[in-house]
């Protein structure tokens, strides 16, 4: 099972993509891009009534549901949000303590896991430059369909020293981007629990689509 | 130098302005330098509301930012067509406020809201200007 776990919808304020393109992209990109589902990750935000069943049901694909925060150790997917999370953090606060957040989230359902770990500035393979490892990470996002040369390559001696599962993610704020990096699953994942469960567990991978659709271009 | 963020002055009105009707000569300028070569008898092109000049762009009483901002794009949502002899009215509020970090370090965003009205009370654009600074 295929899912990308890093996307941005247009409600978050830098991307202009509705939902429902996505899921229209995706379908007409299907031999190329075999993504069974995203989930949508908005930047420091958390919408506990979004409700994306009829589009699921109309295009046949999962839609889950994450936020992407700011931390003092840089930007971190959380996936399994739920009340007793947004009610101990606030999200819009950009400078979420990491060594805090990572151990709660876990302790309250959830999972925490640094992207784009390459990244300067926002980036954890920065932060580990001048601040101690944290402690409770269980994954990164070792493949961003945003980074820049070098930045992915960057995180690989990262997972190496510390053991980190990697998975991966587009990234995409634009339509046409969607899918482009993925994790591909060993489970199936029906749910966010179930989601939470496989990245806790083990068993998946990233997997990049850009030179396949290259390619096709 | 640091960011300061101040939600308070979020849904503040910060500038009321009444504009000259629309004249077609203004109409004719604002197509020819944005390339519209072929604008429909007395309707402006939709574009046209960004080039009113309101009394005032930014609110008065704004804690600074940061060192220096930049236009970080607008989003507009049109309405009513706008016509030669249109009188248009802009309401600027301060919409939202946020802070961000990127690549290069912490941002601040200022996002403004103008709503456009004409003399029918038609809503003719909502436009939000978005400033980044840092």
């Amino acid at each position: 099972m295929i899912l990308d776990l890093h996307t941005h919808s247009d409600a978050s304020e830098d991307s202009r993509a509705p939902v429902e393109s996505y899921l229209k992209w995706l379908v007409r990109k299907r031999p190329l891009l075999p993504i069974d589902g995203i989930v949508l990750t908005e930047h420091r935000q958390w919408n506990p009534h979004a409700d994306y069943r009829a589009l699921e049901d109309k295009y046949g694909l999962l839609i889950l549901r994450g936020a992407e925060v700011e931390t003092d150790y840089g930007h971190v997917l959380v996936y399994g949000v739920n009340d007793a999370i947004t009610r101990r953090f606030d999200f819009t606060n950009v400078r979420l303590p990491a060594a805090e957040l990572i151990p709660a989230v876990s302790a309250l359902g959830g999972i925490a896991a640094p992207c784009h770990p390459g990244r300067p500035t926002i980036g954890l393979c920065a932060h580990y430059e001048d601040k101690p490892p944290l402690e409770g990470i269980v994954a990164v996002e070792a493949l961003n369909g945003g980074s820049r040369r070098g930045e992915n390559e960057r995180v690989q001696q990262l997972i190496a020293d510390h053991g980190y599962g990697a998975f991966g993610g587009s990234d995409s704020h634009l339509v046409s981007f969607i899918g482009i990096c993925a994790t591909e699953f060993e489970c199936a994942v029906r749910t966010i629990e179930d989601l939470v469960s496989a990245l806790q567990g083990g068993g998946y991978r990233p997997i990049d689509f850009r030179e396949r659709l290259r390619s096709e271009a | 130098m640091a960011i300061t963020i101040d939600r308070s002055v979020v849904g503040s009105e910060f500038d009321r302005t009444t504009h000259p009707p629309v004249a077609q000569t203004e109409v004719d300028a604002y197509a020819a330098a944005s390339g519209e070569s072929c604008p429909a008898d007395g309707v402006a092109p939709p574009t046209f509301v960004v080039s009113l000049r309101s009394h005032r762009f930014m609110p008065k009483s704004l804690a600074r930012l940061g060192r220096a901002g930049l236009d970080a794009g607008k989003d507009i949502e049109l309405g009513a067509p706008i016509r030669v002899g249109d009188v248009l009215t802009t309401v600027s509020t301060v919409h939202d406020i946020y802070e961000k970090t990127g690549r290069s370090g912490p941002m601040g965003f200022l996002v403004l809201r103008t709503v456009v009205t004409n003399q029918r009370d038609e809503g003719v654009a909502v436009i939000d200007q978005r400033m980044m600074f840092r």
